[in-house]
């Protein structure tokens, strides 16, 4: 069972349009979710979210259509936006008092548990918090009520190392059920290398490729050379190429390439980069 | 529902303290002027009015993006600003009611003069409340006063230019004095129709 499903989506903006988006998130999978910034990560979770309303398509999450089942389904899931957005002046005691009105399942041990693991104060008001505390009290409020599905779009931005390892080391723990499952939006890749075990990329509001990240490690390499070198690799072996620093660079089907060559593994970021400043 | 509720009065709180320090000085001014009008009108439309204050800070912290991620419907999201705002009022009310009783203790304002002032006042309150929060929810605080602006000055350049043409206020008022005691009732019922506009308004919109 897949614990996101999406088909066709389109959204269309002034200058800007998704165009057939469609992937999906396995129950029990962390997928990454990378693009540049305008790609069109935040504008695909919040029509995941039904914050905006699609013009085509089809969004199923846990198999049911979001905007029929839609306050079912939210009693599930747990979001974390790149920011709190709950009013300053309360503080995280009083989130508390609303949530538990919110969900059924609403856990304020774990809440509290959470708190005291962050060391976030429970009578400061948010508007005195940093910015590390703010993202830890967002998560703390997104797992408290054990959702099944986390969507998470950029947690971890503008976080450091520190905070953002601890933060990973909260979604691994939530990972340890099986039912679990987590759609993660990020341009920091070195985070979704350590979490991910899927990643969709998209670029321009299209998806260029969706797929399990071990593939991408071990059936893409990178190739580094001269014109004349990199015209003894087959054409269809090659996904994107670009001029580097000492000659040209390319994206390559690992497979397709002969072992003579001396293949370099890609990180995301390498693929990413590929997929977006390099030619076919 | 009832979690949005104590959200918006947990968010308040601090301001409604504030305005306390307000009220304490028209209360003591009103005491002291044995007026009871002056006291009365504005802690209804301060304490009503904290509505619009919890909207603004929705507002400027993007609360609604977040809250339509939770379990709550769009209608709910809506209608707790309308309880929110009904509660408001009979806490204004009962705040008020008591203190001037107490004033009039010490002159002899006419009880029958008192009920009428006190129903156009909760009336006048209940249809501003009809009128901002569905300007407020569509537009948001800072576009919202200036449609407000729009929308009270228009109307009232308007019936300027053909105010010779419009019957005496006086006499209308005089004539409609006898039913002036069903007037909170029809205020409730604007107050409604604003709720059924503001949630259409709310469904259309996008985070």
């Amino acid at each position: 069972m897949n614990a996101i499903e999406i088909h066709d989506l389109r959204k269309s903006f002034t200058g800007f349009s998704l165009n057939d988006v469609s992937f999906s998130v396995p129950q029990g999978t962390v997928m990454g979710f990378v693009g540049e910034n305008g790609a069109g990560k935040s504008t695909t979770i919040k029509c995941i979210l039904n914050l905006l309303k699609k013009e085509y398509g089809e969004i199923l999450l846990f198999g049911k259509d979001i905007v029929e089942h839609e306050l079912a389904i939210k009693n599930d899931i747990g979001v974390v936006f790149d920011d709190l957005h709950v009013p300053e002046t309360l503080n995280a005691t009083q989130l508390d008092k609303f949530m538990k009105k919110v969900f059924k399942t609403w856990d304020s041990n774990y809440y509290f548990e959470r708190l005291a693991q962050f060391k976030i104060p429970q009578r400061k008001k948010v508007k005195e918090f940093s910015r590390g505390m703010r993202m830890k009290l967002s998560i703390a409020l997104a797992l408290s009520h054990h959702p099944k599905l986390l969507i998470l779009d950029e947690p971890t931005s503008g976080l450091d190392p520190i905070i953002r390892d601890e933060i990973l080391d909260l979604f691994l723990t939530f990972m340890q059920d099986e039912t679990h499952s987590i759609l993660f939006s990020s341009h920091i890749t070195s985070d979704l290398e350590k979490i991910a075990d899927y990643i969709t990329f998209i670029h321009n509001g299209e998806i260029l490729f969706s797929e399990d990240k071990d593939v991408l490690h071990y059936e893409y390499g990178i190739f580094k050379g001269n014109k004349e070198e990199i015209s003894a690799i087959p054409e269809h072996a090659i996904i994107r190429k670009r001029n580097g620093a000492f000659g040209i660079e390319a994206l390559v089907l690992k497979n397709e390439v002969n072992e003579v060559f001396s293949l370099e593994k890609p990180s995301i970021e390498d693929i990413m980069l590929f997929y977006v400043k390099g030619s076919v | 529902m009832t979690g949005l509720i104590l959200k918006d009065l947990m968010t308040i709180k601090r301001q409604i303290k504030t305005q306390a320090f307000v009220l304490t000085f028209f209360l003591i001014t009103s005491i002291f002027m044995q007026q009871s009008l002056i006291l009365f009108t504005i802690i209804i439309f301060i304490v009503t009015f904290q509505t619009i204050t919890a909207l603004t800070y929705d507002e400027q912290s993007s609360w609604d993006k977040y809250a339509n991620t939770l379990p709550i419907s769009k209608g709910d999201i809506v209608l707790s600003k309308y309880i929110l705002s009904i509660l408001l009022m009979l806490f204004g009310l009962i705040l008020a009611l008591p203190i001037v009783f107490f004033i009039h203790r010490f002159n002899n304002w006419a009880s029958a003069e008192f009920f009428l002032t006190f129903n156009l006042l909760v009336t006048l309150a209940l249809c501003m409340l009809a009128l901002l929060l569905p300007i407020y929810i569509k537009f948001g605080s800072i576009k919202g006063r200036m449609v407000l602006i729009a929308i009270c000055f228009i109307p009232g350049f308007f019936s300027g230019l053909i105010s010779k043409q419009l019957p005496d206020i006086h006499l209308v008022l005089i004539n409609i004095k006898q039913y002036i005691f069903l007037a909170p009732f029809g205020g409730l019922f604007i107050l409604w129709l604003s709720s059924l506009i503001s949630t259409a308004i709310y469904k259309h919109k996008e985070f």
